[in-house]
């Protein structure tokens, strides 16, 4: 198939991503069925996006004779770190996101041709389970993050700019707090100490970011203006002390005199699309760990040998069919355990797992390595 | 106590007749061995052929220079490959006249037949509950980076804690052997099988320097040569984790390259041809990265992000300027790679 012909496909099949983004902000019935569109993904993904189609073929699948999302193979994680997962020549790619890198710098690439569904995916479910109850209302938004000239391949520092011109209130003053690679402690005190009390204010940090922010803060607290609420996501990945995230979440809270509810998880990745957030701004009985997916995103835990779903109730690691991962790979295998929790799904972390047998080292164990 | 080098080598070479009689006496073994690895029968049977029964003198002179001096040695061992034990308890009794030895609460049998079958006074067994004893000046601890960190912790002042930790095997097929790919596919896989690819000595990437069809070549005659050996000595049970990471890594080497799928093993060739891709390590239980390279120099530029981590490389000849082997790296011909002379510790990277 010609570049245009495949250009063409890919973007009637965002376009069918987006139709359903928009049909949940506007409160309306999905347009299609979930694996009408997983069933086309595959197949646009089996032609056109290099090694998808050997996967299937190793799996036995016909990419053709799919028809629902749980019938195509996941690719792993790990693919993104070795190979290129995208559907275009490189020179096409609009933005280009890189996993943090350890000291082994094997870092996962996702690049996407356009940004347009993640940009409609990450607002339409951030506004929803977020940003609800602003009205529309532009407020003051605070980073505890980089910005996006400072880290210009973080998926994160790209959501959180995304979040910042969407909800924010659109003022001069810096909305990210931490350069060249350190927490600005003074001029985070200072902004958040200068809020206007009668507007809430959306706070986005990272767990390390907030280890470092409490650190600094030590006994003290700066309250937010009513009704703020904290955006909390990521591990620590040696960049900070670790913490639970019961007790991140306690200080937090105290630290910024909110209510623990509204220190919310968002669960995302690198190598998706969409995000997951914790309901505890939405729904009263939602529990803390447990999070939504939006309509167009699911996790399925699946048993970590045979990769088929695990009964419910059962914890496996999270295979997440992403309906707005176009250009890339709408499922995706992930190392992180996951259970079903009614209509969303409980993130249970890594497994550290039994010791192991042998000094064959694993690569995590080289990965997470300090320089020797 | 002053022990001459003699005297050291002399000890030394009184674990090597007990290793002998363990050695005589392993069917006895084999069965309690087999139930802590998770090892086949056939695999602990073949895992006693890599247990040193004996050495030169010059090798024991080497052992004895390279394991220091200490007048009480604790040695921590973990379950690693069964055999190691007796290097272990060796290095530590060339240097010190009093060894105690902790076995791993997993795998402890051949420590115990090794220190009985010794009868050396100057070794005894530790429980592994029991703390280390006061006098010791220095600790052996063998296991993964975490255990070694924890005993360091853990260390008094001025005790020097020697760690021994985890790592892998590499291989390289030059151009020039290129003719004998077969040959050297069989004799690879006589390195991956033994221990179910659990050693650090086991090799998990080979690369083939040749045009990235003799690759292809390579991959699928280790894959047939892994089966070959295989259907001899069949993989032991792996444990869940190590299935799911199989599991993973024959999904990404599907997308990302062409993997074989063996009953008891997997065979990953890289055709992307990204650096990156080198770093698609295997899970140990027989599982293979081929790596096609145009040059020893591209291997060594491709190992080197886990460079330090390699502890063993093979070649046909084994030509220790080989460039593709890092400084502290074992160097032996494929086919040896897990019988390395008892000249020292298997892991040189301590030393």
């Amino acid at each position: 198939m010609a570049a245009e012909s495949v250009k063409s496909a890919s973007e009637a099949l965002h376009a069918r991503a987006r139709a359903m983004i928009a049909a949940f902000e506007g409160g309306r019935e999905m347009p299609e069925p979930f694996d009408a569109l997983a069933a086309d993904l595959a197949r646009f993904q089996a032609a056109h996006v290099p090694g998808y189609a050997r996967l299937c073929a190793v799996r036995g699948i016909d990419p053709l004779g799919i028809t629902r999302a749980s019938q195509a193979p996941a690719v792993p994680a790990e693919a993104f770190k070795v190979v290129r997962v995208f559907a275009f020549e490189e020179s096409e790619a609009a933005v280009t996101f890189r996993t943090s890198g350890t000291t082994r710098a094997v870092r996962g690439t996702h690049a996407m041709r356009t940004a347009a569904s993640y940009d409609a995916a990450a607002l339409a479910f951030g506004a929803a389970m977020f940003a609800r109850g602003l009205a529309g209302a532009r407020v003051p938004v605070v980073v505890i993050g980089p910005s996006e000239l400072e880290a210009p391949d973080s998926s994160l520092s790209y959501m959180c700019a995304l979040f910042a011109r969407a909800f924010g209130d659109g003022r001069r003053e810096p909305a990210f707090f931490v350069r060249g690679g350190a927490l600005q402690v003074e001029a985070l005190r200072v902004r958040l100490a200068s809020l206007p009390r009668e507007v809430p204010a959306l706070v986005l940090a990272t767990s390390f970011g907030l280890v470092h922010w409490l650190d600094a803060l030590g006994p003290h607290s700066v309250p937010l203006p009513p009704g703020s609420r904290v955006m909390q996501t990521g591990g620590y990945k040696g960049r900070s002390r670790e913490v639970s995230a019961a007790d991140l979440r306690r200080a937090v809270a105290q630290s910024f005199a909110v209510d623990e509810r509204a220190v919310v998880g968002e669960y995302g990745m690198t190598e998706l699309s969409s995000q997951f957030w914790e309901a505890t701004l939405v729904d009263p009985g939602a529990r803390h760990g447990v999070y939504a997916e939006p309509p167009w995103a699911r996790v399925v835990p699946v048993d970590p040998e045979t990769l088929a779903p695990v009964p419910d109730g059962a914890a496996g690691i999270a295979r997440i069919e992403d309906l707005a991962n176009v250009d890339s790979a709408f499922a995706v295998l992930t190392q992180d355990r996951v259970r079903r929790s009614g209509d969303r799904f409980e993130l249970l972390g890594r497994d550290a797992g039994a010791p192991r047998r042998g000094c064959s080292i694993s690569l995590d164990e080289m990965l997470s390595a300090g320089a020797p | 106590v002053n022990r001459t080098v003699e005297d050291r080598v002399r000890d030394v070479r009184r674990w090597l007749d007990a290793a002998r009689a363990v050695y005589a006496d392993r069917a006895r073994l084999t069965a309690s061995i087999a139930a802590s690895t998770g090892l086949s029968i056939e695999g602990v049977t073949l895992g006693f052929e890599s247990l040193e029964l004996d050495a030169t003198q010059e090798q024991l002179h080497a052992l004895v220079a390279a394991a220091g001096s200490a007048a009480h040695i604790h040695v921590i061992l973990s379950a690693n490959v069964f055999i190691a034990p007796l290097r272990a308890i060796a290095i530590a009794r060339a240097a010190a006249a009093r060894v105690t030895v902790r076995p791993s609460s997993r795998d402890p049998t051949l420590a115990g037949a090794l220190v009985a079958a010794a009868g050396d006074p100057a070794v005894s067994l530790a429980g592994h509950r029991d703390a280390v004893p006061a006098s010791a000046e220095r600790i052996d601890v063998y296991g993964r980076d975490e255990t070694i960190a924890h005993v360091r912790r853990l260390a008094r002042p001025r005790v020097v804690v020697r760690g021994h930790g985890a790592g892998l095997g590499v291989a390289f097929v030059a151009r020039a052997h290129a003719g004998a790919l077969e040959t050297l596919a069989d004799a690879l896989a006589a390195d991956v099988i033994p221990f179910d690819q659990r050693g650090c000595l086991s090799p998990r990437i080979v690369f083939v320097e040749a045009a990235p069809a003799r690759a292809e070549a390579f991959a699928l005659a280790l894959h047939q040569a892994l089966d070959h050996r295989g259907s001899q000595v069949p993989r032991g049970s792996l444990t869940p984790d190590e299935r799911g990471e199989a599991t993973r890594w024959r999904e990404t080497l599907a997308f990302a390259g062409r993997v074989w799928v063996g009953a008891d093993h997997l065979v990953g060739l890289d055709a992307s041809g990204t650096p990156a891709m080198a770093l698609a390590v295997p899970p140990a239980g027989r599982h293979v990265l081929v790596v096609p390279v145009e040059s020893a120099l591209q291997a060594r530029d491709l190992l080197a992000p886990i460079a330090p981590f390699v502890v063993s490389v093979g070649l046909r000849d084994a030509d220790p300027h080989c460039l593709v082997a890092p400084p502290h790296a074992r160097v032996a011909s494929v086919g040896t790679m897990q019988r390395p002379p008892l000249d020292g510790p298997v892991d040189r990277r301590s030393l």
